[in-house]
């Protein structure tokens, strides 16, 4: 607590043991207290108490004496005594807004994309995306739970007589612009395959250089980005399924009945621990599995793809897909449980089928970008009736010979049945 | 020109139900320049010091405080505006002379006049904060143009001139009219009180142990003063409709809770003063309640932005996404775990201290037994150093402690008003 003298100190007792702080300047003594008021101003507006009443309801504690019993002590002068009148305060300038669109809600989105009333995310088509060109042909293309962006994308094709292409590129997170690039690279495999009616194996490698060019087109379409992609792709025709792979997203074939096979082998660090004699479990869990040595994009070895078949005849389901679904059921054994279990939940649609495994790879963390692309094979695929208005897209198949000649596939089918959303 | 960042540091997942999210945000402002006078631009700076002169300070406190305003002054930029208040039961002028409430320019001449002013003062009469802090409100108000006003204030008693009510009452008069640094000197005031004016205007405290302390003080925090460029921002917090702001909180260099400051800008948006700003970073924890939504879904949390006159110049973006995951959703982000701790260590030193004031000794030494270990946990070594000048620490890890028996007062003051100053995340 203050200590407050009932007489003031007298200034000049005690200069001389003190640092002065200005040359020649010593505090002048206290004028007369006659010259001072005997009361502090009143204020206006001052609650809750008048000052004259000030030194009444001030706390003091019983050792001190009343402050100002001998009258309040002097300010030198010519001290002006502050009122504390304070002025007007002035409002803050109003704010512009700039329309980004509207929400659901009815909010206006922002420049992030992000609603400015219920904070609900803009839809982004490329976060999501799916394509069912036919009964037999499904394929959904989803960021996961873990990443910000989607830099996987696929195009699919059923061009009817059993007739079916699929690609899946899958970008690296790492380079930029890799989303735009994945996309062009996939595409513009798919406008090789489906427009031409050579060998698959030669297609495939064609393709491949188209999506390698699109992928070069957009670094250069975007100055200083480096965006590069993995490809993998399988055209089938009359009962054969041809894949093609650079990277590490894989092909796979898995039959109703018999054994499902792995039909890529990824261009990764951790195929070449396995090629060295690590267990596969183990190489796939280190934390330089996913670096793959070949891609699409600068700086890469080379893109040709390797080239492998499956005779696809029996009932079952082609199947591409990117990391983001084989990190969880990596064996084909593994993976055909998972189908097997999708196809409880879901039945054989191929869309339906597709999105079920991508929930079920979101179930298990969705820690990268999942696709999925499937094409059913064999009689079975009948099993579901082709409805009235997908007639244009329906496929034939080897038990509806009829329906082949009716429904001539048409080569500029593939684009119509997908969402069309991701462009 | 100066260029401000937002860095979020937060775990956006939540799990199935959850509905609180927590985020450092973290400000940095650099190229924030010196205060420019003269130029129109950013408006001009005012700086009033504020020392106080009651009879206790005695003639040696007042010549000290002479010489550390003296020293303040030198540190005064040449054209900006400033005046000096002789602090007692009432609040005078003592410089600019003469009987018109008004602030001048800074010049080598006006300098001079300012110094020899301060010779002229003497040790008398009481302490009345709220009238100090009301009068620098006025001659703040004589020149419209400043868009920075700083004072620093110095006592050394507590506030006894004035009841508790009056005090408040001039504090939220004088609230966002002007920056505060506030100093105590010795062991005579109160930290509560003072505190409780640095606080609402936007000012440190601190004790200064002896008046041989003061020059150096005053020099540094008017150095301070004139490194920031910035005269005024805003920090802006945004949350969804539905949604509730459960706090915002400066937590980084001190400790300040800015919810009380809060502004309603439109329905959605808060804004919080933070006062000028020089080349710094200063982080923000903002909680959040959310009303939850389905695994899977996601939302934006919060937009936290920096406002300088009226311009965004950062934002940082608070998000939720509602996970099945929980290695995802049970994960703390280290900045959020740390400044949780720092805040909850600075309650507990102040709950502590006040326990062991009215001599609850069972409330204050399981409080400051909490303080040492959370001052542990926090890699808070400046906190647990001061502790230790108060408790006698058995067991840091597991909080036990026992009450120092003879305490410095200066010891325990220190510690009270250095609670509010936090550490860092210590990076890994």
């Amino acid at each position: 607590m203050t200590t407050e003298p009932t007489e003031p100190t007298e200034p000049n007792e005690t200069t001389e043991t003190t640092e002065p702080t200005e040359p020649g300047e010593h505090p002048a003594p206290p004028p007369p207290e006659s010259s001072r008021p005997t009361t502090p101003d009143a204020r206006p507006d001052t609650p809750p108490t008048t000052s004259d009443a000030r030194p009444d309801t001030a706390p003091t504690t019983p050792e001190e004496p009343e402050p100002f019993a001998d009258g309040p002590p002097p300010l030198p002068q010519p001290m002006l005594v502050l009122d504390g009148e304070l002025p007007e305060e002035q409002p803050p300038a109003p704010q512009e807004e700039v329309d980004h669109g509207t929400c659901r809600c009815g909010g206006k989105f922002d420049a992030d994309g992000w609603c400015t009333e219920c904070g609900e995310r803009r839809p982004e088509p490329r976060h999501h995306f799916t394509a069912r060109p036919s009964d037999r042909v499904g394929a959904v293309c989803d960021r996961g739970i873990r990443h910000a962006d989607n830099e996987d994308a696929m195009a699919v094709w059923d061009g009817g007589e059993g007739r079916v292409a699929l690609v899946v590129c899958d970008g690296v997170t790492t380079a930029t612009r890799s989303a735009e690039a994945s996309l062009a690279a996939a595409e513009a495999a798919l406008q090789v395959l489906t427009g031409a009616t050579d060998a698959p194996a030669e297609r495939l490698v064609r393709a491949t250089d188209a999506a390698a060019e699109a992928v070069a087109q957009v670094g250069r379409d975007f100055p200083d980005s480096a965006p590069s992609c993995t490809f993998v792709s399988v055209v089938v025709e009359d009962g054969l399924a041809t894949f093609g792979s650079v990277g590490d997203s894989r092909g796979y074939w898995v039959p109703d009945e018999g054994t499902p096979q792995r039909l890529t082998t990824d261009d990764s660090l951790a195929e070449e621990q396995v090629r060295g004699g690590i267990d596969r479990a183990s190489a796939e869990a280190s934390p330089l599995a996913h670096t793959i040595t070949r891609w699409l994009g600068p700086d890469s070895p080379d893109h040709r793809p390797v080239i492998t078949t499956q005779e696809v005849t029996a009932p079952g389901w082609v199947l591409v897909c990117s990391d983001g679904l084989w990190n969880y059921a990596s064996e084909p054994a593994d993976l055909r449980a998972v189908v097997r279990e999708a196809e409880g939940r879901a039945g054989r649609d191929p869309l339906d089928l597709a999105q079920a495994l991508v929930a079920w790879a979101n179930g298990r963390g969705g820690v990268d970008n999942i696709t999925v692309a499937l094409a059913r094979t064999g009689a079975g695929a009948s099993e579901v009736p082709v409805p009235a208005s997908e007639a244009g897209d329906a496929p034939a198949t080897a038990s509806e010979a009829t329906v082949e000649t009716a429904y001539p596939a048409a080569a500029d089918a593939p684009r119509e049945g997908q969402d069309g959303t991701h462009g | 020109m100066a260029e401000f960042t937002a860095t979020v540091h937060q775990n956006e997942f939540l799990p199935d139900g959850g509905t609180d999210v927590h985020a450092i945000v973290s400000v940095t402002c650099t190229g924030a320049g010196t205060v420019t006078p003269m130029s129109s631009a950013s408006g001009e700076a005012g700086e009033i010091i504020i020392v106080d002169v009651s009879g206790s300070m005695d003639v040696q406190g007042v010549q000290a405080a002479a010489y550390a305003a003296s020293a303040a002054l030198d540190q005064i930029v040449d054209g900006v505006y400033f005046a000096i208040i002789a602090g007692n039961h009432e609040a005078a002028l003592c410089y600019p002379d003469g009987m018109t409430a008004a602030m001048v320019r800074m010049s080598p001449q006006t300098r001079l006049e300012a110094k020899r002013s301060l010779q002229r003062l003497a040790p008398g009469g009481g302490t009345a904060m709220g009238r100090w802090l009301l009068a620098a409100g006025q001659l703040f108000g004589t020149v419209p143009t400043l868009a920075k006003r700083h004072a620093i204030l110095l006592t050394d008693g507590a506030n006894q001139h004035e009841t508790p009510q009056e005090l408040s009452w001039a504090i939220e008069q004088v609230r966002g009219r002007f920056q505060a640094d506030c100093r105590g000197l010795g062991a005579a005031w109160q930290v509560a009180e003072v505190r409780r004016i640095a606080e609402a205007l936007m000012g440190g405290v601190e004790l200064i142990r002896t008046w041989d302390g003061l020059p150096e003080d005053f020099a540094r925090l008017m150095q301070q003063s004139m490194g920031r460029g910035v005269a005024d921002a805003q920090l802006r917090v945004w949350a969804p409709q539905g949604a509730e702001v459960l706090f915002v909180k400066q937590v980084s260099p001190t400790l300040e809770d800015l919810s009380p400051r809060r502004t309603q800008l439109n329905p959605l948006t808060g804004g919080y003063d933070t006062g000028a700003w020089g080349d710094e970073t200063r982080d923000y924890h903002v909680a959040v309640r959310l009303a939850p939504k389905a695994v899977g879904q996601e939302q934006l949390a919060s937009r936290v932005q920096l406002a300088v006159g009226g311009t965004v110049e950062a934002q940082g973006l608070v998000k939720a996404r509602w996970s099945a995951d929980s290695l995802l959703t049970a994960q703390i982000s280290p900045e959020v775990a740390h400044y949780t701790g720092q805040t909850e260590l600075a309650s507990a030193i102040q709950d502590g201290l006040r326990a062991k004031a009215i001599g609850d000794d069972a409330t204050a030494t399981s409080k400051l037994g909490r303080a040492v270990q959370l001052a542990r946990e926090t890699g808070d070594e400046a906190a647990t150093s001061r502790l230790s000048r108060v408790v006698d620490i058995e067991d840091a890890a597991t909080g036990r402690v026992r009450l120092r028996r003879h305490v410095d007062k200066l010891d325990e003051m220190e510690l009270d008003t250095a609670s509010t100053k936090t550490t860092r995340v210590r990076q890994q």
